[in-house]
């Protein structure tokens, strides 16, 4: 699984988007931040909480300069069905239908044929500044994700528990 | 088109639970005071000893036989039960978990996933359909599976009572040493075929008399067994007497 300073493998695959198919590639993605949570399978039930979970927060995460990405191995077809089921979707829903994009991160699990609950924010260049991985019967917390965003985006040294609002340290500090 | 009844199957299903210890304690019955007459035939002289101990034995496994079947069922129920317990607990609280291993299950059985997602979710509906269908798809878990550990108790003890007297009354009604044990053992040959005779009757087996055969094969060859052993044992009830 890929950490932070690891450059982010690119992509150009199908995608879901606002009930219809698209393309969705890393290199045209212009966001300070760029969000990729991949989780296991469309039509499961642990699943839809995270990617609703996304959608309502999806307004706090455009705020914070932050482009959101789902991704899992399922076709094109089955995630037109499944945003449909859910209401809609309006930021992509990646199809890597042969799992190359979650073998290139390193989440996929062989033996249960799916992605991982992972979530991997990337800075401008590209490269990796946040990975993190939930075991599939545990679903991610979608405001701590924001969180961590929000704590990036400051450019400073954020505390345990760092809340918007609350004081940074300078990043020449380093640690 | 044949209608199913389902309650009329349910209530096949819980008698045929039963069945088992009609079987096991006509069988162990029958058996166990056949091998006790062979083996103390072999090894006692005194017809009235031979069919008193046989009797001793017939009490003491009649007893034994229930009290186990008793314990053991309520071990069983008991366990079965807190495990049952704990599924519903889940449901309760961490329904998503219970939905998710509930399509992994039916997905195993041949549904897309699209349609095991459906139809957990109407399951979903209720919580009470959700809970039953998860412990029997992923657990191998049912309610119909709890028996009564007095009633199996009972049914044993009381099979193995009946069995034990199959052999044990034409011995003790003839007098004639060897004719005594010889009756015992047609009987018991008589009925250990019947039962399993009976046992292929009910597993619907067209084979039914190779059934009785099997079932009776292995049967007298645990009863020669016996016979064999008090043979090799005799001689030291005549060192000690």
């Amino acid at each position: 699984m890929l950490k932070p300073g690891d450059p982010a493998p690119t992509f150009d695959l199908p995608c879901v988007i606002d009930g219809r198919i698209a393309r969705s590639s890393l290199a045209k993605i212009d966001s300070e931040l760029v969000l990729i949570f991949f989780y296991p399978r469309d039509f499961s039930f642990i699943c839809p909480t995270e990617v609703t979970g996304f959608q309502r927060a999806l307004k706090d995460f455009v705020a914070e300069q932050t482009f959101v990405v789902g991704a899992s191995i399922d076709d094109v077809d089955s995630h037109l069905r499944w945003a449909a089921e859910l209401g809609g979707i309006s930021y992509p829903l990646i199809a890597d239908d042969g799992a190359g994009l979650a073998r290139s991160y390193g989440v996929f699990d062989e033996k249960e044929n799916a992605a991982l609950r992972a979530t991997f924010i990337l800075d401008r260049k590209r490269t990796v500044v946040f990975s993190t991985a939930c075991p599939f019967n545990v679903g991610r917390s979608v405001s701590e994700t924001l969180r961590i965003a929000r704590a990036l985006r400051t450019g400073q040294l954020c505390p345990a528990d760092w809340t918007l609002g609350a004081g940074t340290g300078a990043i020449e500090r380093k640690f | 088109m044949a209608a199913i009844d389902p309650a009329g199957k349910k209530r096949l299903f819980e008698r045929l639970s039963s069945v088992r210890e009609i079987v096991f304690g006509v069988q162990d019955g029958v058996l166990t005071t056949a091998g006790v007459l062979c083996g103390l035939s072999g090894a006692v002289s005194q017809h009235t000893q031979v069919a008193l101990a046989a009797l001793a034995s017939t009490a003491a496994g009649a007893l034994s036989m229930a009290a186990g079947a008793y314990l053991g069922t309520r071990a069983e129920t008991e366990v079965l039960r807190a495990e049952l317990e704990l599924v519903r607990k889940d449901a309760r609280q961490k329904p998503y978990v219970i939905k998710e291993g509930l399509l992994d299950e039916l997905c195993k059985e041949g549904l897309t996933r699209e349609a095991a997602y459906r139809i957990v979710q109407l399951l979903g509906t209720s919580p009470e359909a959700l809970s039953s269908t998860a412990e029997a798809k992923m657990f191998g878990l049912a309610g119909t599976m709890m028996s009564n550990p007095a009633l199996d108790g009972l049914v044993m003890g009381v099979a193995f009572l009946l069995g034990a007297l199959i052999p044990l009354l034409p011995y003790m009604l003839i007098a004639t040493p060897r004719y005594d044990l010889g009756g015992a053992l047609v009987a018991t040959a008589f009925t250990l075929f019947a039962v399993g005779y009976f046992e292929g009757w009910l597993a619907h087996r067209t084979d039914r008399w190779r059934s009785g055969t099997r079932f009776l094969a292995i049967a007298m060859s645990a009863a020669a067994a016996g016979y064999l052993i008090g043979l090799a044992i005799s001689p030291l009830g005549a060192t000690a007497g």
